[in-house]
């Protein structure tokens, strides 16, 4: 094992498989409490309307319906993610502002009587005139979703950096170009479920997170609760993608009609419902402009995005930021201009998501490639010219420490014979390569660090208490791995407590990508910490050296002398004699600049470390039909180190269907404020004989502060797999996209301009 | 999603299938496979009172040969069906449309019967009670006009079985048994063309059989889909080539497939054919994919049809 290391690196079954292939694994919707209800939500069947009057009479009549609720039992504090975005009042008493929309809500001795009772309640609305387009939303005399937002802007995150009008005006060649992508449905496994119970002044929630303490912070300041009295507790969660990120109306609904009832409720969504009333994800407009130098140094960007918004703020400015960051984290902008409008229209909230910003990421991509060759360049040689490197700073002032970039494109050129293909694709054929960087977390204040709580037990055994939260990607697994190396005992001697803001510290959550580089940090500092301990007690009964001691197989040993060793819980045990249990803790705070401010101050270190990766897709274009097939994908990523390399494979393959074949199909449909498709029949979710042959490639850059030099498992993938299938179009046609997913009627409208145009 | 509430009732065989139908006195449906069915109700666009279940009734779960026909049980599993060895040899394009319905899973559940009597789809209409009710109710579900075609007092739904394309093609006959009694009569005469009630069938007749002519005909099976299973075709055509008569028919938009029957088919015709076939079609926004794309791809997808038809037939 390289380094001398025991498990970290190695594949191992995760900690949770088993329970989660055999069925056994609770989720919220499997939980029964006792003398648990069931809560229905009545829904907006209105884009915009004002509400004049909610009357729950008719409901509380139905016998078995134990509570009622609308927005006028609510404290009136609205949600948004910062102080200046807070407009969301979750269960509105003004007006509605999208289809779907919860206005009301029952609790129910079963489900048929709640709905019963839903039919029973009379809501008085006045329609008002909706806006559904962002573009429409943002000219003058369009319907306002909100006082105060002129022309219906939510947010306008404005950078400029350096002189970009007249960079333009000094470059060789000058592109601009639109791009349009349809917002995509998170479509998790699992529909979201709440179960809330009440009992002497304290909440208990279970329900899916992707931060168990910025949750119940939500949550208290909602309910204005003293947050110790808002309990949210691990449970299983069935992704998130970002869509679980934020607290959710289902959770003051659920929490308000507990508190009302006085018994446990448990509210689960439907499939629609999930799609419609939880959130979604922006669909998008960038226009990108570049001016580039003759050899093909990127001089200038000029960037005008507007995101779709929906209802309300949401995480607004980092969502209308982010695809911006994680290209310049990627690449050299000596000057950049990038103006990013999310705006509200009435449709169902968004929020991050894990793939966000498509148009704009496999734009730049796609016209780089177009750029490059009138330059004689191909992709390779300009993505090695404009990558960023180890040491150099973002144009908004992050320092990169490790980057394994270059070997990213390296790797994924080799293993695919990149640049002949892409010099001689053949007819119908083409190879496309996408970039990009991600940030492994961002600035999220005191909550940007995370603590580990650690103790030996009497038997050699180790609890690991962690706020840290898995929600599928194998965060819980990794931690026991990383205290399974540093502890010397192994995976199953570890019992891990983990995303319970009553027993665990604070910890960012895993929504940026900091589980692995922040969470395990501290989860592996503990360990050291402790291990130091029980180091000195080994050393000193043995009567050796302590650096002489080593820690493996559950003992304590003499790595000059190995017949010199005691089992690690004799240890403890003279521990607990000596009273002085073996227990300790350990943080990890990411070296951020907590000046920063995603709009008043866009400058500044992003992150503790970023991420790099190089997707590479080929495609097949059948010109009779538009219909694109990928007979291969490949993807090169650098995650510093992989801690378990099945599961970072596991996280790109994900990622290769998410992104990748996603953006041939997947998108939601409206027509105005309907979504045509909140289902898993005509969203299309690529299936598994959709897939690729898929080749995964594994980048060690050893990130100097990760925890063995670990920082992000999978997910630049997830945000570059879109831009190699783009890139590829664009090598078999010669042309770029406007419109993503590209479906087959796009393609062949695609193959029909390029006719027009070479005739 | 809750299912409504319902009586169910078993029946061993097709009269007491039939009896249960009239003694429910209306508002009964009859239960097969289920896989159109319970999503229907699930969404309360079929509320029946009773469902008669059919699909343990043996004679209906049959494959024979009788009167130079193969007869195919109504509740014979897509699956069963799609691995018989005379459908895999003698009937290209029933073999293609069967292994291109859905996925395995649900073609193990999903019957023949089932397949052809499906509902027709719409984006528009397959959406629950609450996005129904919001959004209005459309011809189909009772109210005036089409909630696609702005003002049209017609149903533009789409007839979404694969089967029936290839079936259709082959000349297929089905049988009916119901309270009137039984008759045998053209796969194509089942079809009313209205999207608001697809069926001619009289209310209570069961479909017990399917018959297809013992010939060997070469054919094949073309669908337009965005993913590679599961999806309902966008598009649909089947070809079947029988000595000089070539019969191609377009499923997937509007309510009932359009068979054309070129009786003096040659070779050099496939173009024509080709074009001829998608002249009449008129397909409208009611799927994923555009209305004027689809109505493109049906000469497309019909020559490639007939040209492995001709491909299989030579061999």
């Amino acid at each position: 094992m390289e380094e001398g290391l025991n498990i970290v690196g190695r594949r191992v079954v995760r900690s949770d498989t088993l329970a989660k292939v055999t069925g056994k694994a609770k989720y919220a919707g499997d939980l029964k409490l006792p003398n648990m209800l069931v809560a229905k939500v009545l829904r907006s069947p209105l884009p915009h309307a004002r509400i004049l009057g909610i009357d729950l009479g008719g409901a509380l009549k139905v016998p078995g319906v134990k509570a009622a609720i609308s927005g006028f039992d609510t404290s009136g504090v609205k949600w948004g993610v910062f102080r200046y975005t807070q407009d969301h009042p979750m269960l509105p008493t003004d007006k509605v502002r999208y289809i779907g929309e919860d206005v009301a809500a029952v609790a129910a001795v079963d489900e048929e009587t709640a709905m019963e009772a839903l039919s029973r309640i009379r809501v008085d609305y006045e329609p008002l005139p909706a806006v559904f387009d962002p573009e429409e939303a943002m000219k003058e005399g369009a319907p306002l979703l909100h006082e105060g937002y002129r022309n219906n802007i939510n947010v306008h995150v404005h950078i400029d950096v350096g002189e970009v009008d007249k960079a333009m005006t000094e470059a060789y060649l000058v592109r601009e170009d639109t791009f349009r992508a349809a917002g995509e449905a998170y479509a998790m496994m699992e529909p979201y479920a709440v179960v809330a119970s009440y009992v002497n002044g304290f909440l208990d929630l279970w329900v899916p997170n992707a931060g168990p303490h910025v949750r119940a912070k939500a949550l208290s300041n909602l309910l204005r609760m003293p947050l110790h009295k808002v309990r949210v507790r691990h449970i299983n969660s069935g992704g998130a993608f970002g869509g679980r990120s934020e607290v959710s109306p289902g959770d003051l609904v659920t929490s308000l009609l507990t508190i009302k009832a006085g018994r446990p409720v448990k509210l689960s969504l439907t499939r629609e419902e999930n799609a419609t009333c939880t959130r979604q994800i922006h669909d998008i407009v960038a226009t990108v402009k570049t001016g580039m130098a003759k050899d093909g140094t990127i001089l200038a960007k000029d960037y005008r995005v507007v995101y779709d918004g929906g209802a309300y703020s949401s995480t607004g400015p980092i969502a209308a930021s982010i695809p911006f960051y994680v290209y310049e984290e990627c690449y050299r902008f000596p000057h950049v201009r990038y103006d990013g409008f999310r705006v509200y229209t009435n449709k169902g909230i968004r929020g991050m998501y894990g793939c966000h910003g498509r148009a704009f990421l496999a734009g730049n991509e796609a016209q780089m490639d177009l750029m490059a060759k009138e330059l004689g360049l191909d992709p390779v040689e300009i993505r090695l010219k404009n990558g960023l490197t180890a040491g150099e700073v973002t144009a908004t002032r992050s320092t990169i420490s490790s980057c394994g970039l270059a070997e990213t494109i390296h790797e994924a050129s080799a293993a695919t014979d990149f640049k002949a293909v892409w010099g001689k694709p053949g007819k119908g054929r083409g190879i496309g390569m996408g970039c990009v960087a991600i940030m492994c977390g961002f600035p999220m204040g005191f909550r940007s660090g995370s603590s580990c709580t650690v103790k030996m037990n009497d038997d050699g055994q180790a609890t690991l208490l962690t706020g840290l939260v898995d929600n599928g990607q194998g965060n819980e697994s990794m931690v026991i791995q990383v205290a399974s190396e540093v502890l010397g005992i192994p995976m199953e001697d570890i019992t891990l407590v983990n995303a319970d803001t009553q027993v665990t510290n604070l910890d960012p959550g895993a929504y940026s990508q900091a589980a692995a580089f922040v969470g395990a940090n501290a989860v592996r500092i503990a360990c050291e910490n402790i291990r130091k301990r029980i180091v000195a007690l080994a050393a000193r009964k043995l009567g050796i050296e302590e650096a002489d001691i080593a820690l493996r197989d559950r003992m304590a040993c003499s790595r000059t002398t190995p017949e010199k060793k005691m089992p690690i819980s004799w240890v403890v045990r003279e521990a607990f004699f000596r009273g002085e249990p073996i227990e300790g803790t350990g943080s990890f705070f990411p070296k951020i600049d907590f000046e920063r401010e995603w709009i008043s101050r866009p400058w500044g270190q992003m992150a503790g470390t970023f991420s790099f990766g190089t997707s590479v897709a080929e495609v097949r274009i059948d010109e009779e039909t538009g219909k694109i097939t990928v007979p291969r994908f490949t993807a090169a990523h650098d995650c510093g180190r992989a801690i378990n390399p099945m599961a970072v494979e596991g996280q790109m393959e994900g990622s290769i269907q998410q992104a990748g074949m996603a953006t041939l199909m997947e998108g939601n449909l409206w027509d105005r404020g309907f979504l045509l498709n909140p289902d898993l029949l005509e969203y299309k979710v690529p299936l598994a004989c959709d897939m690729p042959e898929m080749e995964t490639i594994i980048v060690a850059s050893m990130d100097p502060e990760g925890p063995f030099g670990a920082k992000e498992g999978g997910l630049t993938v997830r945000m570059n797999a879109y831009s190699a299938i783009a890139c590829a179009v664009a090598n078999a046609t010669g042309d770029l996209f406007s419109e993503l997913p590209l479906t087959p009627d796009k393609v062949l409208d695609l193959l029909e301009r390029n006719k027009g145009a070479k005739k | 999603m809750m299912l409504p509430r319902f009586a169910y009732k078993k029946a061993k065989d097709i009269p007491a299938a039939i009896a249960l139908y009239e003694d429910a006195g209306g508002g009964a449906r009859y239960l097969a496979g289920g896989t159109d069915l319970v999503p229907l109700l699930k969404l309360r666009l079929n509320t029946p009172s009773v469902l008669i279940d059919i699909k343990g009734i043996p004679e209906m779960m049959k494959i024979s040969t009788q009167g130079g026909h193969l007869c195919i049980g109504a509740n014979v599993t897509l699956f069963d069906l799609k691995r018989h060895p005379m459908v895999k040899d003698t009937f290209g394009a029933l073999r293609e449309s069967l292994e291109a319905t859905s996925c395995e899973t649900l073609q193990m559940r999903g019957t023949i019967g089932g397949n052809l009597l499906q509902n027709t789809r719409c984006l528009f209409y397959n959406q629950s009670l609450n996005w129904r009710t919001a959004r209005g109710f459309c011809a189909k579900m009772g109210g005036e006009t089409c909630n696609v075609v702005p003002k049209a007092a017609a149903c533009f739904s789409n007839y979404c079985s694969d089967n029936a394309s290839s079936l259709l093609s082959l000349a297929a006959q089905v049988k009916l048994a119901g309270p009137g009694g039984e008759r045998t009569l053209p796969l194509g005469e089942i079809y009313s063309g209205d999207g608001r009630t697809p069926f001619t069938l009289s209310p209570g007749e069961i479909l017990t059989e399917i018959l297809l002519p013992l010939e060997t005909s070469p054919g094949a099976y073309e669908k337009l889909r965005v993913r590679n299973a599961v999806d309902y075709p966008l598009l649909g055509v089947a070809v079947t080539i029988e000595g000089n008569m070539a019969r191609v028919c377009v499923g997937g938009i509007g309510a009932a497939p359009r068979v054309l029957v070129q009786k003096d088919f040659e070779e050099g015709l496939v173009k024509e054919t080709a074009r001829e076939a998608g002249r009449e079609v008129r397909p409208v926004a009611n799927a994923t994919l555009s209305p004027a794309y689809r109505k493109r791809m049906v000469p497309v997808l019909t020559e490639r049809a007939i040209k492995r038809a001709l491909k299989e037939k030579r061999r």
